[in-house]
């Protein structure tokens, strides 16, 4: 048992009517990993979670928590906690009743309830916060309740549903770190839902990529970036020049779909000994890089990401040459 | 994680612009449009109140049932200090609670199967189908009730209930109770059916996810969050139950309540003596808003 | 704001206008009688005023509508209390009031002696029913005598053998205990004295309507007792009307009209006086004081006790005629001698409803109980 992951999704689908919002779906999660659900809105990633949480019973598939089957357990009734996006803090208790609902419902000891309680509140710095509504609270200490509450349980999973998606920007990468480091202290699973794909990169263990119901891919960050599966996947993690089948056979003799990271592509004078002969469409300076959007005269656009500091102004029309090594070249799957 | 308390002050200071630094002119304007509503309200609602109070304490003579003017306290001992109102007036507040506890029973589940679990289509065509009724005459569905309730006897066939299942409870304070749950159960069902719409999914996924069943979730977040509509619905169910005449009057068999004995007073006739009666509503009717406005009723109004 | 001001104004006046409209001697008595005036509004009865509408063949306004050209609106009175209220209001022009309405009536200034000159038909009214002190007061007649009759006792014939005691109607060892059916009104406590009176002589009643207080005391502890096998207390006759039929009451005191409509329903039902005597009315129509169709009013007095519509009320509604002439015209030609129309022997055993008063009508030294107080201790028993 003790080797069995944390979670695992076994060809787990769910549908609500004709809809199908979650296909087919199987995925482990290891114990003591930060696990990122990433995808655009719609693509099933909130769906696994609620899933997980027991929100939602899966049409078909199995869900298994520490290797027991849980598919059709209610949620009251699983070792799991959830950050909900909009806190779902109960407005009618102190930030401290708020706190203990979770061990009052599981009849904890009072003694133990108010010393568990302090010692949440201290992790999240509301201590003093206790006896307030929280209609009293800024979004991010509403947020950081929300996490005492959740934490408090001492739960084997941690879910979290876009817990930062209404923190302003600041705030929100002052937290990245924050959740990092009480990770890495309270050494649980977390399994944290976003569609922002900076957050997963900076965050997570792993990554598992959505889009529309499927599972496109799971790797470490760096996996994702570098060796992306299928042309979702690299065109939703960062940015990435995608050339169709028929210019593959051109460019690169091989009938597949293939991907290029601008940051891969360099940009030479025009008539160099090496590269595809090209002309500048538009060209951004984005602080420390500079993205230049070429067309080459093939006619296929070709974006190509360089260090500020190594380039000048390229002028629109100007012509180029670009070139790549070919290792920088992955052949992907089309995307479904 | 230093993030500051911004919000807060921000507010103040707005608020601060509109009432002290505002020009006159609104604030002229708004008692213009309304002093009309507020003159009526002064003199038709709170006037007719203060007439009612005085005229318990004229007295009446005998014989021709017409009320004087000279003052006496003898109609508010009457109707306050004998023995027999003062129970007529626990029975009366005994069905009306009775029949506020019954709307609440049938509606709570109701709403939330149509808030909750009801499909789009469904909740539209639920909620018209309960707010019917609402536009059919109080008298026809008194009347119809009547037809169910009707006892049977030896001598002659009883109402559709007594027909179908062989037992009814008969015309008396159960008969009342059910007809007046029956009437004004869509003033219950409204206000929580609001109350649930607003309650957010999110809420309940909490309560399960730290741990708790059903009924513990009902009990601990769901009651206390829709506590204000229940209180509203509660104060129509109550209000309107703990006044009626003509429901007891139609099922109640012998039973009677303190809408009756007004009447009664009215046609009597002895109208001081009305009047003091009605005191008796009036009073339990503050007494209750009071308890419903100390139990947080009234705090998202 | 003077608009609301006068609203004030008119508010208060609601309120002036019932505490201090008593007392008012009365308008004049009309002198002559002018034109129609297209409408009267009459509180009266169940069963008093029909136009057809009821059943095709009791009909007794059509005509007279045709006739005179005045509409007729009726409103249901359902005890003499409620009577005495709606005229207070003076919305309506004349009434049909039993002896327990009309000294309040006369009394509180609502309604004016009638000039019987001017309704021929008075002539032919029986001389035991004229000048009495229920419709008349110094010689001045306020009203035309419009027929009168007793309480009856209804019986489901099912039940058992027809009952002919008032015993039934009190006794808790009453085969009918569950299913007896009360008049829900104060005067019904003189039925409690017609028990007393036959049950309890040492009491020494002799008119249900002049109590002392140890009399009344034991009326209302009757009362109480019979609480227990009530089954109903009826103040709308169509609630007694829709138990008798469906057999829910068995025994009750009724009017002939409601048993006429419970009857023609297919209850199986009769009526019958009991032995001991009992409670009764003798009607009197009047004209309000406040009428706005005064002219139509004396038309309907003169139309209501002539021969062929007093013949049509009296059969309708089980009470002997006051037009002699009646007697000649009902469907039933022993109508009369069945109701002892003129049988001034038969009604001496029957207590007219009157209003009891302070001082004893019957003439005793002692103080009786008044009538606000029979209907204070009515309440508390109902309470």
């Amino acid at each position: 048992m003790s080797n069995a992951p944390a979670i695992s999704l076994r060809r787990v689908s769910k549908q609500f009517g004709d809809v199908v919002a979650v296909a087919d779906v199987s995925l482990d999660i290891n114990d003591g990993e930060f696990l990122t659900l990433l995808g655009p809105s719609g693509s099933g990633k909130t769906t696994v979670l609620r899933m997980i949480a027991g929100f939602e019973l899966p049409t078909s598939g199995e869900i298994l928590l520490n290797g027991n089957d849980v598919s059709n357990e209610p949620a009251f009734k699983r070792d799991v906690n959830t950050v909900f996006q909009d806190y779902a803090l109960f407005p009618h208790m102190t930030v401290a009743d708020n706190v203990e609902y979770g061990m009052r419902v599981r009849k904890v000891d009072k003694a133990e309830r108010a010393q568990r309680r302090d010692e949440a509140l201290r992790m999240v710095r509301l201590t003093q916060m206790a006896d307030r509504m929280p209609a009293q609270l800024s979004g991010g200490q509403r947020q950081r309740v929300a996490l005492a509450r959740a934490i408090v349980n001492r739960p084997k999973v941690l879910l979290l549903d876009e817990p930062l998606g209404a923190l302003d920007l600041k705030l929100r990468e002052e937290m990245q770190t924050e959740l990092k480091a009480l990770q890495r202290a309270l050494n649980i699973t977390f399994v944290y839902v976003t569609h922002d794909q900076g957050e997963a990169l900076s965050m997570s263990d792993r990554i598992a990529v959505f889009n529309g119901g499927r599972l496109e891919q799971v790797g470490s960050p760096r996996d994702l970036y570098e060796r992306p599966a299928t042309a979702f996947v690299a065109g939703f993690v960062g940015v990435a020049n995608l050339f169709d089948e028929e210019t593959s056979q051109r460019l690169f003799g091989r009938r597949a779909v293939h991907t290029l990271r601008p940051e891969r592509v360099r940009v030479l004078a025009a008539g160099a000994s090496e590269g595809h002969a090209a002309r500048v469409v538009d060209s951004q300076y984005l602080g420390a890089e500079m993205r230049i959007t070429c067309r080459l005269d093939a006619g296929v656009i070709v974006v190509a990401s360089v260090p500020s500091a190594q380039a000048r102004i390229a002028s629109r029309d100007e012509a180029v040459a670009l070139s790549w090594e070919p290792s920088a070249v992955f052949e992907v799957s089309a995307s479904r | 994680m230093g993030e500051r308390l911004e919000q807060t002050p921000r507010v103040t200071d707005s608020g601060r612009n509109i009432a002290g630094r505002g020009k006159p002119r609104p604030a002229f304007a708004l008692w213009g449009l309304l002093s009309a509503p507020l003159a009526w309200l002064l003199v038709v609602y709170v006037g007719s109140l203060a007439l009612l109070v005085v005229s318990a304490f004229f007295s009446l003579d005998d014989f021709t049932g017409k009320p004087t003017t000279d003052l006496t306290t003898g109609n508010i001992s009457e109707a306050f200090t004998q023995g027999e109102y003062v129970s007529l007036v626990g029975r009366s507040i005994g069905v009306a609670v009775a029949a506020t506890l019954l709307c609440f029973a049938l509606a709570m589940p109701t709403a939330f199967y149509i808030a909750r679990l009801a499909s789009r289509r469904t909740r539209r065509a639920l909620i018209v189908a309960l707010i019917l009724p609402l536009w059919t005459g109080y008298l026809v569905k008194a009347f119809a009730l009547r037809a169910v309730l009707a006892p049977g006897s030896d001598y002659g066939d009883g109402g559709f209930m007594s027909g179908l299942v062989g037992w009814s409870p008969g015309f008396g304070y159960v008969a009342v109770t059910l007809t007046l749950a029956y009437l004004w159960f869509p003033y219950m069902l409204l206000p929580i059916y609001a109350g649930l719409e607003r309650l957010p999914n999110s809420m309940l996924d909490a309560s399960a996810d730290l741990g708790a069943g059903s009924l513990r979730t009902f009990r601990l977040v769901m009651l206390p969050l829709l506590l204000p509509s229940i209180a509203a619905g509660s104060i129509f169910t109550f209000s309107l139950s703990l006044g009626d005449y003509i429901t007891v009057k139609i099922v109640g068999g012998t039973a009677q309540m303190i809408g009756n004995i007004i009447e009664r007073a009215l046609l009597a006739p002895n109208q001081p003596l009305a009047a003091a009666f009605t005191l008796w509503p009036m009073l339990i009717m503050v007494a209750y808003l009071a308890v419903m406005g100390r139990a947080g009723a009234f705090k998202n109004l | 704001m003077k608009k609301v001001s006068a609203l004030a104004v008119a508010l208060l006046g609601v309120v002036t206008l019932g505490a201090c409209g008593g007392g008012d001697d009365g308008g004049a008595m009309l002198e002559e009688l002018g034109e129609g005036e297209g409408a009267v509004n009459l509180v009266a009865w169940a069963g008093y005023v029909e136009d057809g509408s009821t059943d095709p063949n009791v009909d007794w306004v059509s005509d007279f509508e045709a006739e005179t050209g005045c509409e007729v609106n009726v409103k249901i009175g359902n005890s003499s209390d409620e009577m005495v209220e709606l005229m207070q209001s003076g919305e309506y022009d004349a009434v049909s009031a039993s002896g327990d309405a009309t000294l309040r009536l006369i009394a509180g200034g609502d309604v004016v002696p009638v000039n019987t000159d001017l309704i021929p038909n008075y002539a032919d009214v029986f001389e035991g029913l004229k000048n009495k002190p229920w419709n008349s007061v110094d010689g001045k007649a306020y009203g035309v005598p419009h027929g009168r009759g007793a309480n009856l006792l209804v019986y489901n014939t099912e039940a058992g053998a027809a009952p002919s005691s008032i015993v039934d109607m009190f006794s808790p060892d009453s085969p009918y205990a569950g299913k007896i059916s009360v008049y829900d009104s104060p005067i019904y406590i003189a039925d409690a004295a017609i028990y007393l009176m036959a049950t309890q002589p040492e009491l020494g009643i002799t008119n249900p309507y002049a109590l002392d207080q140890t009399q009344f005391d034991a009326a209302i502890a009757a009362l109480e007792t019979q609480k227990s096998i009530v089954g109903q207390y009826w103040a709308l006759y169509t609630d007694q009307q829709a138990a008798l039929e469906n057999g829910s009451v068995t025994l009750g005191t009724t009017w002939q009209v409601i048993v006429n409509l419970a009857k023609a329903n297919g209850a199986k039902i009769d009526s019958t006086l009991h032995d001991e005597g009992a409670t009764g009315w003798s009607d009197t129509w009047m004209v309000s004081s406040k009428a706005k169709h005064p002219n139509c009013a004396y038309k309907w007095l003169n139309h209501i006790i002539s021969p062929k519509a007093n013949a049509g009320v009296a059969e309708w509604f089980g009470e002997a005629p006051s037009n002699a002439k009646s007697c000649a015209l009902t469907a039933d030609p022993n109508h009369c001698a069945t109701f002892h129309a003129d049988d001034e022997e038969y009604f001496s055993k029957v207590y007219y409803w009157t209003t009891p008063t302070k001082d004893c009508l019957d003439g005793r030294d002692v103080e009786c109980v008044p009538y606000s107080e029979w209907v204070n201790a009515w309440n508390k028993l109902r309470a």
